[in-house]
C-alpha cells in the first residue's frame, strides 16, 4: 500500500470514529438540554396584589411570563394560543414581557412579544425587571398560572413538552382541562430561559 | 467464445460502467448537499436561536454549537468516502444514513416542527437516484432507530405525551415505508432499463463489428480480384 493510500485510509476510519462519536454525543446533548427543565414557580396559592392588574372577576385568569428573547418561548405562545382558542371565552390572559432595568428603548419588541399581542381576549404587560414574575414566585420563560374565579391558584408550570417544542403535551391538556371544570389542580415542567434567579 | 456470449458480457460490461458512472456523480451531489445542510443548519440556528437568556445576560445557544459540532460530525464521513471512495457501496449507506441523521438534526434545530419532517421524505426520493434499493432500506433504517429510540427514552421528543402506545414509532415508519415501496419498484424499473439499453448497445456494437468485418472481407477478396491477371 502506497504512503497516499495509507493517509486515506486513516483519514476515513478517523472520520468513521467521529463520525459515531458524534451521533451518540449528539443525541445525549439535546436530550439532556431539551428535557431539562427550568426552575418551577413558588406559585402563591392566591392570587397575588399586583400594581395595576386586577383579576378576571367573569371567570379564570390565565398568566404567563415570557422572556422576549427566549426563542423556546414562541412555542410556549403557539401552545397559549391553542389554550385560549379550547378554553372558555370568558378566560382572560395575561403575558407579562419581562423588561430588565436600564434596557434599550425597545429592547422588549421581538417576535415572541408581537405573537404574544396577537393573541386574543390577552393582556400584554410589561414586566419591569420581573417585578411581576417575582410577585408570582416565577423564575422561567413559559411559566403559567391559572387562578379560577374565586382566585385561587388551580395551573402552575409549563405548557411544553420540552423546550422549544410546540405540539400535544400535558401542561397544555391540563391547562385546558382545569379552565373548563374549574376545579382540581395540576403542575408540570416548564421550559425556557430563565427570568429571575431564585 | 460463443457470438451470444459475447455480447452478453458486453452488454453486463456496459452496464456496470453506466451505473458506476452514475453512482460516482449521486455521491458528489450528495457531498455537496450535505455541506450545504451543514451551512443551512447553522444559518438556522444563528436565525431562529442564537441565544440563550438568563435575564439580560446571553450565551450562544445550545442549538448554534449542535448545528456547528454535530453537523460537521454527520458529514465528515460521507463527504470524504465520496471524494476518497465514490461509487462503492459502503460510500452509499454511510451516505444514506447521514442523510437521515441531517434531518433528525434539522427537525431538532427548528424545535420538531412538522414542516421540517418533509426533508426526510425528500431525501428519500433523492437516495432513489442510486438505483439501489438496499440503501433506501438502511435510510429507512436509521429513521425507524431513530423514531424507536426516542419512543423509548424520550418520548416527548417524538410524540408530544410521555406514554404513547408501544406502535407509535411504526405508524411514522408507515409513512416513510409508504414512499419505499414506489421508490424501490422505481429502483427495480430504473435498472432493468439500464441493462436493457446496455443490451441493445452492445448489440448494436457487435453488429457494426460484423459489418466491420464482412466489409474487409470484402476489399480483401475485390483488391485479390484486381490483381489477378487476365487470363482469358
Amino acid at each position: 500500500m502506497s504512503a497516499r493510500r495509507r493517509i486515506i485510509a486513516l483519514v476515513l476510519i478517523a472520520s468513521a470514529a467521529i463520525w459515531v462519536t458524534t451521533i451518540a454525543l449528539a443525541l445525549d446533548a439535546m436530550r439532556k438540554f431539551e428535557s431539562t427543565p427550568g426552575i418551577a414557580a413558588d406559585a402563591p396559592q392566591r392570587w397575588p396584589s399586583l400594581q395595576a392588574i386586577d383579576r378576571n372577576a367573569n371567570g379564570s385568569t390565565l398568566v404567563m411570563l415570557i422572556h422576549p428573547h427566549c426563542s423556546c418561548s414562541r412555542a410556549s405562545i403557539h401552545e397559549l394560543a391553542e389554550i385560549i382558542e379550547a378554553a372558555p371565552r370568558t378566560l382572560h390572559t395575561f403575558v407579562f414581557v419581562y423588561r430588565p432595568k436600564e434596557s434599550a428603548a425597545g429592547w422588549e419588541q421581538t417576535d415572541v412579544t408581537r405573537a404574544a399581542a396577537g393573541l386574543r381576549r390577552t393582556t400584554l404587560v410589561i414586566d419591569q425587571d420581573g417585578a411581576a414574575a417575582r410577585r408570582f414566585g416565577g423564575f422561567t420563560s413559559g411559566q403559567t398560572f391559572l387562578y379560577d374565579r374565586e382566585g385561587r391558584l388551580r395551573y402552575a408550570g409549563g405548557v411544553t413538552s420540552l423546550r422549544g417544542h410546540a405540539g400535544l403535551n400535558g401542561g397544555r391538556a391540563a391547562v385546558i382541562r382545569l379552565a373548563n371544570t374549574e376545579s382540581g389542580k395540576a403542575t408540570h415542567p416548564v421550559f425556557g430561559c430563565a427570568i429571575n434567579s431564585r | 467464445m460463443s457470438m451470444e456470449s459475447s455480447v452478453t458480457e458486453r452488454a453486463a460490461e456496459l452496464s456496470a460502467q453506466t451505473i458506476d458512472a452514475r453512482r460516482v456523480k449521486i455521491d458528489r451531489m450528495f457531498a455537496g448537499l450535505l455541506v450545504i445542510q451543514y451551512l443551512a443548519g447553522i444559518a438556522g440556528a444563528f436565525a431562529v436561536s442564537p441565544y440563550a437568556w438568563a435575564g439580560k445576560e446571553r450565551v450562544l445557544h445550545m442549538h448554534v454549537w449542535i448545528a456547528i459540532l454535530a453537523g460537521a460530525g454527520i458529514a465528515i464521513l460521507p463527504v470524504l468516502l465520496a471524494i476518497f471512495r465514490p461509487g462503492t457501496a459502503l460510500t452509499r449507506h454511510v451516505i444514506a444514513a447521514s442523510q437521515m441523521l441531517s434531518s433528525a438534526l434539522l427537525i431538532h434545530l427548528t424545535g420538531g416542527r412538522i414542516e421540517t419532517h418533509f426533508h426526510v421524505f425528500g431525501s428519500l426520493a433523492f437516495l432513489a437516484f442510486y438505483l439501489d434499493w438496499k440503501v433506501l432500506l438502511t435510510a429507512t433504517t436509521v429513521v425507524a432507530a431513530d423514531h424507536f429510540l426516542r419512543g423509548v427514552y424520550w418520548p416527548e421528543s417524538v410524540y408530544g405525551v410521555t406514554n404513547p402506545e408501544w406502535w407509535r414509532f411504526l405508524e411514522h415508519a408507515a409513512w416513510v415505508v409508504f414512499e419505499d415501496i414506489f421508490l424501490v419498484w422505481a429502483c427495480i424499473l430504473g435498472l432493468r432499463e439500464m441493462n436493457t439499453a446496455s443490451a441493445r448497445q452492445a448489440e448494436v456494437e457487435h453488429l457494426s463489428e460484423q459489418e466491420q468485418l464482412k466489409s474487409a472481407a470484402l476489399e480483401m477478396a475485390l483488391a485479390e480480384i484486381r490483381s489477378a491477371p487476365a487470363t482469358a
